[in-house]
């Protein structure tokens, strides 16, 4: 019950954040959405219109998918990272780490928090790309929710290390910058034609994603060894973040920077 | 008298890869009662934000014990967070985007507190804390005062048996920090909390604490009752007023007797301050000042406030 609360509490205040500074969450939707238009007309131009393909990069579908995907992994990933950054300067990082529930429970509920608005505003851009690409792709939501939840969780893990190396080391904004392009790259990196890529996060989980959408694949007729392989990937990677966090955040408390910024 | 918080031989080594280590608190220990409001003084760098940073979980202790109502809060954190609320240095503590109002549900919410539950008491705190009027808005439009007086109702909201406060004046304002201190002495008369509060405004600490704990190069220099300290250093203070200039033999036969006397004078007298062990010495001045052509006019005891006392025992030259 007291754990329903925190979570309530968590999901209520980026509810209020979205709702108090539309501006911000409107100008990003819009930003995200020029780009789109700027890669898919871009892209359009090259390739000359395409066809739909569940290998990415050279198929337009195969753009908006990435895009989205993308997206979702920009959103994930900077929620976390960014998040404790500005927590650590606002001052209330130390408050939320005296939670008798653990801070451990306040990050992921935030991260289920922010992943449920997320979500609604990536379907928002996924419609108007959608819309202005006129390439109207295939939503199966009972197929998609889990396997981008898979396909993310590989990146909260990227998150979670990021926000204890910002913790301790604080000046790391760079690193954050380059790996924007560092998702760009697995996400139109094909796992099906390159099988070490499946080792490395969102890459196998674009592909299935991009066989849900286009190919029109429902998740119980998608191979169970890759379901299988992502399932453990995103583990991995969720694991190793969030184990490499705790570690950060331990040397943290021990060097007394968790009010620092 | 039951204690709620126990600090035994707590040490909290700071390691450097360059230079040498830092010792910020070296083997403290003291226990604060149940429904205590005790302050915390010291210098800069005394130690006493580490120490309210490691009771609060905040900072890892080298060695030592923390317990808060017997939870040992270096084994059990979660636990013992339970116990424990604190307002750290400065008006960062609570969400500048959120209003007073939401800002308090969340950190309830923190607390694992239901909003049904803590309604009344949020109603009550905003008022308490005159915030009814800005409740609807946003914390980064409110005064430096009233963000400051947010973040201690929201370390009040959480319900916790201890409350830790570091700097709650600091930055403030004459006005607002005597408002807070107002508050902050409201909360300590109805008793139902336990108050740890480190201070540089030594009027905060006099007017609201029963008891201090002075930190000086992280170890505890004077633990004592207020009233105690007052007194004592009360009964050793004296003044004696004289009419007209001292004459620079009797001075200097003073000095060499009582070096830290302090002798200073207006037009048409002259006045000596000396802080005295008992009345020997008392009586030593007087035999001094009978021997030249001195007139004594009036002999008083100083009233010390506990700023100068602080100041003598961080010099070392008392308590």
């Amino acid at each position: 019950m007291r754990y329903l609360v925190l979570f309530w509490a968590l999901l209520k205040k980026e509810y209020i954040y979205l709702k108090r500074y539309y501006f911000n969450t409107l100008s990003g939707i819009i930003t995200i959405y020029i780009v789109f238009l700027i890669i898919f007309y871009g892209a359009k131009a090259l390739l000359g219109g395409g066809s739909a393909s569940p290998s990415f990069g050279n198929t337009l579908s195969g753009i908006v998918v990435g895009f989205m995907v993308w997206t979702f992994a920009l959103f994930a990933y900077s929620d976390l990272s960014w998040a404790m950054i500005q927590e650590a300067q606002q001052g209330t990082l130390e408050q939320l780490y005296m939670t008798p529930l653990g801070f451990g429970w306040v990050a992921i509920f935030r991260v289920v928090a922010t992943f449920i608005f997320n979500a609604l505003i990536v379907i928002l851009i996924l419609f108007l790309m959608m819309a202005s690409s006129g390439r109207w792709l295939h939503l199966d939501f009972l197929s998609l929710t889990p396997l981008i939840l898979l396909t993310v969780a590989g990146v909260y893990g990227i998150g979670f290390l990021m926000g204890g190396l910002a913790l301790v080391f604080k000046q790391v904004q760079a690193a954050f910058q380059i790996l924007q392009f560092v998702f760009v790259f697995l996400i139109a990196a094909p796992a099906d034609k390159f099988p070490l890529m499946k080792f490395l996060p969102l890459s196998l989980g674009t592909q299935l994603v991009g066989k849900v959408m286009i190919g029109e694949v429902p998740l119980t007729q998608l191979p169970l060894a890759d379901l299988l392989f992502l399932l453990g990937n995103s583990a991995f990677y969720f694991g190793l973040g969030f184990l490499l966090f705790k570690f950060f955040e331990n040397v943290a408390r021990d060097r007394g920077l968790l009010g620092h910024y | 008298m039951q204690s709620i918080l126990e600090v035994k031989e707590l040490t909290k080594v700071y390691h450097q890869r360059r230079g040498e280590d830092v010792l910020a608190v070296d083997h403290i220990g003291f226990s604060v009662n149940k429904n205590e409001v005790v302050g915390l003084l010291g210098p800069n760098g005394a130690g006493k934000t580490t120490t309210i940073k490691c009771i609060a979980g905040l900072i890892e202790p080298t060695s030592g014990e923390i317990r808060l109502d017997g939870v040992n809060a270096l084994r059990n954190q979660k636990r013992a967070l339970e116990k424990v609320a604190a307002v750290l240095e400065g008006n960062r503590n609570v969400y500048w985007r959120l209003t007073p109002r939401e800002n308090l549900e969340f950190f309830a919410g923190l607390q694992g507190l239901p909003v049904h539950r803590v309604k009344n008491y949020i109603d009550e705190l905003i008022e308490l804390f005159a915030l009814k009027e800005k409740q609807r808005t946003p914390a980064r439009k409110l005064s430096r005062g009233m963000q400051q007086k947010l973040a201690v109702a929201c370390a009040l909201v959480k319900q916790t048996e201890v409350l830790l406060l570091d700097e709650p004046t600091l930055g403030l304002d004459v006005e607002t920090s005597y408002e807070l201190r107002h508050l902050l002495r409201h909360l300590a008369e109805q008793g139902e909390r336990t108050i740890l509060l480190s201070s540089h405004d030594m009027n905060v600490v006099q007017d609201i604490c029963e008891r201090v704990i002075i930190i000086n190069h992280g170890r505890i220099v004077t633990d004592d009752r207020v009233e105690n300290l007052l007194r004592l250093f009360q009964a050793s203070a004296y003044r004696f007023e004289i009419e007209g200039r001292l004459a620079l033999e009797e001075e200097i036969k003073l000095k060499e007797r009582f070096p830290l006397l302090e002798v200073s004078a207006t037009d048409h007298r002259t006045y000596i301050d000396a802080d005295l062990r008992d009345s020997a010495e008392l009586y030593e001045i007087i035999e001094i000042l009978k021997g030249g052509e001195s007139r004594i006019e009036a002999i008083d005891h100083k009233e010390p406030n506990l700023e100068e006392i602080f100041l003598r025992i961080v010099k070392g030259d008392g308590g």
